[in-house]
């Protein structure tokens, strides 16, 4: 493959190129309900090229090689627009040159266990959820996603990465004549097949809280404190600050460049923050990124300030700050750009208890359903929580959103746990989904929480 | 095509391939500075089989390997999933106005040309920080099937997004325009934008409690998606609609009319047969707060015992590759009436109340129970008919069966918004929860 990359490369003219080729094989088991509803194994392989000559940038994707001359010309001609008119000239920091094959220890090649028994397994865990009274229905998917990438620059770096990423995931709806309810399921990582089994557990638990649901009273809107879990945490880490640390959300805005400086309080003083994509069998894992550098443990937030940033190779020269192998593409479709790895909170001494002990009076919410960053506003949701009196764990409530404010909510957080727990799935939208985001926190007690409520 | 239908027809009961052609050219500008230029040029197909009314489906990129296409969905097969219904035989589908040749004439010169335009227009009107995106996309679709069918579509598509946002901040006032072909944008798309950034610039905290709400075309997808999902054939099936046994009863406020009509071709995106080869047709959902249609594709039909309405599509979210999807329920060309009030006139009738601009975490809430909770991004507060500044930190939430039974007033004038066309509409008194 590197020779056929060459090949097309060496057409290009321009100061750098790189083009990297990525077969996908996506395996997927669908039922919805007691139906199966889809199930089969397809490949899939493309091409993304990016052309820097003279500050201006362009980058295409392509699935036809034959096209590639086209493609060549397509990115050339936009690259050198860019440069005739744009005002900041794009510069690629300095990286070493990489030459490398890796593909991360697995227990249990999923490439090697049949289909047959995926199917078995996926309709064991959906035979639990609809084996109990009140669940209506059912939507849980096995996908299975392996990725060869072959990445090739002008400058002289040549990588292979395999990854592998195996879940078993979904929703459990419950249903109460017209009160509907659901929850989400979801087992998984990249490091082999072997975190799918016996997992029976945790679709046990789930289905006994979407029944649970049914029950539960909606929360009041209003603003509350409240203990939050290692899902909602990392949600909370994720949408809150993660975005905010992403270089090229902020790279053209000067008014949030200056919010956002190396060295500005944004948390309170117990909150480090890391994004660590190097950590071997985490869901976030890689070695190498999209640009071909060499992922980085980096230091987010220390003791409450700013100290670093994710960055890709434009960004980390824009800001004269190191790069930290954080660019990344969701597969062939798509040029990459700056994604969060594995994000995490560091764990402090206080036990879910002592936690609890110290909110007093107010909600334990638990398990992340999805949430949204807008500027430095963001929302996620909670799948359900507890009405928390004097420490003590009452009653269920649900529909659970929550908002908050960059430069508010970090400063919020007055005490955190010492049980560390990193999220087995993941899909972060930011304009192409990466399913390999990775996050986590231990509890952590906020206050001023703004809840949308019923 | 006809090659790789005949060799998957001699190894099956029914076969049907779907062709996929895309290209596109998109531009980014940020405070002035052009971001990025960045181009596809996709090409796919999926086979479905079906033998002994179970179903087979693949899909590839590479167009040479029709053998391994047809292996794959073979083995898929051996999987049992139900194809109760056989492929259509549509002879003749409407003839749509929906490529216009102009489109390959829109260099990315002229659309950086355009986004610069607009950049210093709005910058000599408003403090704001002006972000832009435009782009150009076409589509060309080609279905065949065993039965008889032989469609093709193309599709032009340029989109033009404007943002103006407030200072210290990433979130602010933006719209977006659609057309099937490149246009200059009108000065009055710009004064209106303008004049709601200015208005709203100043910072408030007093408001909170209940009040009106004039929910923007941007933020109508936290509506929408609920009433999509209690209508379509999928969530009856798995008896997870509250509006099942609900049709011809009066569901929401009879100001509400919303129609999905694929051939509407003033707007791109038209189409006269959906992602399997049923014929696309007029379909009225909401008819004066009654609620008159679901939707079907061929597999729920079949579950159902009914007929497909033609919108089986292959539709993802966030981003993801349509060509590995297999087709579903969906309604892809929603309309909401519009009313006879002009914007500015609905602002006027407010006597205490927000404007959402645009919603955060509308897929969190539990969207078959028809229950929403957003973020404000941004919401504009107004007092005794004026916008007086904008609120931060603000949620509201609610359940569309409660909140589409009380609509106030209707704007005149539709928006291209995500999954539709929409008018800003007033909704009667809501909670917005703050911090304070």
């Amino acid at each position: 493959m590197f020779d056929k990359l060459k090949s097309m490369l060496a057409k290009v003219e321009a100061e750098y190129a790189d083009i990297r080729h990525e077969v996908r094989n996506e395996t997927r088991i669908a039922f919805n309900g007691k139906e199966l509803t889809e199930i089969g194994s397809n490949t899939t392989d493309g091409y993304v090229l990016r052309i820097l000559n003279k500050g201006g940038y362009a980058s295409i994707s392509f699935t036809n090689p034959d096209q590639h001359e086209k493609a060549i010309t397509t990115a050339s001609e936009n690259a050198t627009l860019m440069s005739r008119l744009t005002r900041n000239p794009v510069v690629f920091k300095k990286t070493p040159i990489i030459k490398d094959h890796y593909s991360p220890k697995l227990q249990e090649d999923p490439r090697e266990v049949t289909i047959d028994e995926k199917l078995r397994l996926t309709k064991k865990y959906n035979d639990i959820a609809l084996g109990k009274d009140k669940i209506a229905t059912t939507s849980i998917i096995y996908a299975e996603l392996s990725r060869d990438k072959h990445f090739l620059s002008t400058e002289g770096s040549e990588i292979r990465e395999e990854l592998i990423t195996v879940r078993i995931s979904g929703l459990i709806t419950s249903r109460d004549g017209k009160l509907i309810q659901n929850v989400r399921v979801a087992a998984g990582g990249s490091n082999g097949f072997a975190v799918l089994r016996n997992r029976e557990n945790e679709f046990e638990k789930r289905t006994g809280i979407a029944v649970d649901l049914l029950k539960a009273q909606s929360i009041q809107g209003g603003c509350y404190n409240a203990v939050v879990n290692q899902s909602l945490g990392g949600v909370f880490t994720h949408e809150a600050f993660g975005h905010f640390s992403e270089a090229d959300i902020i790279e053209n805005n000067r008014t949030m460049r200056e919010r956002m400086k190396i060295g500005a309080k944004l948390g309170s003083a117990i909150v480090n923050i890391i994004d660590d994509p190097t950590m071997p069998d985490q869901l976030g894992h890689y070695r190498y990124d999209d640009e071909g550098v060499a992922a980085c443990r980096t230091s987010l937030l220390r003791n409450g300030v700013l100290v670093g940033r994710l960055h890709s190779r434009r960004t980390a020269a824009a800001f004269g700050e190191p790069v930290t192998g954080h660019c990344v593409a969701e597969g062939y479709r798509y040029a990459p750009i700056i994604r969060m790895g594995t994000i995490f909170v560091e764990p402090d001494k206080n036990t879910l208890e002592g936690l609890l002990d110290q909110l007093g009076n107010g909600f334990y919410l638990l398990d992340a359903k999805g949430g949204q960053t807008s500027g430095e506003n963001f929302t996620f949701g909670a799948q359900y929580g507890y009405i928390v009196k004097s420490g003590k764990i009452g009653a269920m409530v649900r529909d659970i959103n929550i908002s908050g404010n960059l430069y508010q909510t970090l400063s919020s957080i007055v005490a955190i746990g010492n049980d560390l727990k990193l999220s087995e799935t993941g899909g972060c939208g930011k304009g192409q989904t990466n399913i390999r985001s990775c996050y986590g926190t231990p509890h952590m007690l906020i206050n001023n929480l703004i809840i949308g409520g019923s | 095509m006809e090659e790789l239908i005949k060799k998957a027809k001699a190894q099956s009961d029914q076969a049907e391939v779907y062709c996929l052609e895309q290209q596109q050219n998109d531009v980014e500008f940020e405070n002035g500075i052009l971001k990025d230029i960045k181009s596809t040029m996709h090409g796919g197909i999926t086979l479905r089989v079906i033998e002994n009314k179970k179903l087979g489906f693949a899909y590839t990129r590479n167009i040479k390997d029709q053998e391994t296409l047809i292996q794959n969905a073979k083995r898929s097969l051996t999987g049992g999933v139900d194809a109760n219904y056989d492929f259509p035989f549509t002879k003749k589908a409407a003839s749509l106005d929906s490529y216009d040749p102009a489109i390959d004439g829109t260099t990315s010169t002229i659309i950086v040309d355009e986004c610069s335009r607009i950049h210093d227009q709005l910058k000599s009107r408003t403090k704001g920080q002006v972000n832009i995106r435009a782009g150009t996309a076409v589509t060309g679709i080609r279905i065949i099937n065993s039965s008889g069918t032989g469609l093709s579509t193309r599709n032009s598509h340029y989109y033009i997004s404007v943002a103006i946002v407030y200072p210290g901040s990433a979130t602010g006032i933006h719209r977006s325009l659609e057309f099937k072909s490149f246009k200059e944008i009108e000065s009055s798309f710009l004064d209106n934008l303008a004049e709601l950034y200015n208005k709203s610039e100043k910072e408030i905290d007093k408001a909170r409690g209940r009040m009106k709400i004039l929910l923007m075309p941007e933020a109508m997808y936290t509506l929408i998606w609920r009433l999509q999902s209690a209508t379509s054939g999928e969530s009856l099936y798995h008896k997870q609609s509250p509006l099942a046994d609900s049709l011809e009863n009066k569901i929401f406020d009879e100001k509400l009319s919303i129609v999905n009509n694929p051939l509407d071709d003033v707007y791109p995106g038209a189409r006269a047969f959906d992602d399997e080869g049923v014929a696309c047709r007029e379909m009225v959902i909401i008819d004066k707060g009654c609620l008159q249609s679901y939707y079907h594709d061929l597999y729920y039909a079949s579950k159902l015992q009914a007929e497909s309405t033609g919108n089986g599509y292959k539709t993802s979210r966030w981003g993801g590759d349509t060509l590995s999807t297999k087709p579903a329920p969906a309604l892809r060309h929603l309309m909401i009436r519009p009313g006879s009030t002009d914007f500015w006139q609905l602002i006027e009738k407010i006597d205490r109340g927000i404007v959402i601009c645009g919603a955060l975490g509308a897929h969190s809430g539990n969207i078959p129970n028809g229950d929403f909770s957003i973020g404000l991004s941004p919401g504009l507060y107004v007092e005794k008919g004026e916008i007086i500044g904008r609120i931060k930190d603000a949620m509201i939430a609610g359940n569309i069966y409660s909140v589409m039974k009380r609509v106030v007033d209707i704007e005149n004038k539709l928006h291209p918004a995500y999954t539709g066309y929409y008018p800003a509409i007033l909704f009667d008194e809501m909670n917005v929860a703050t911090k304070n």
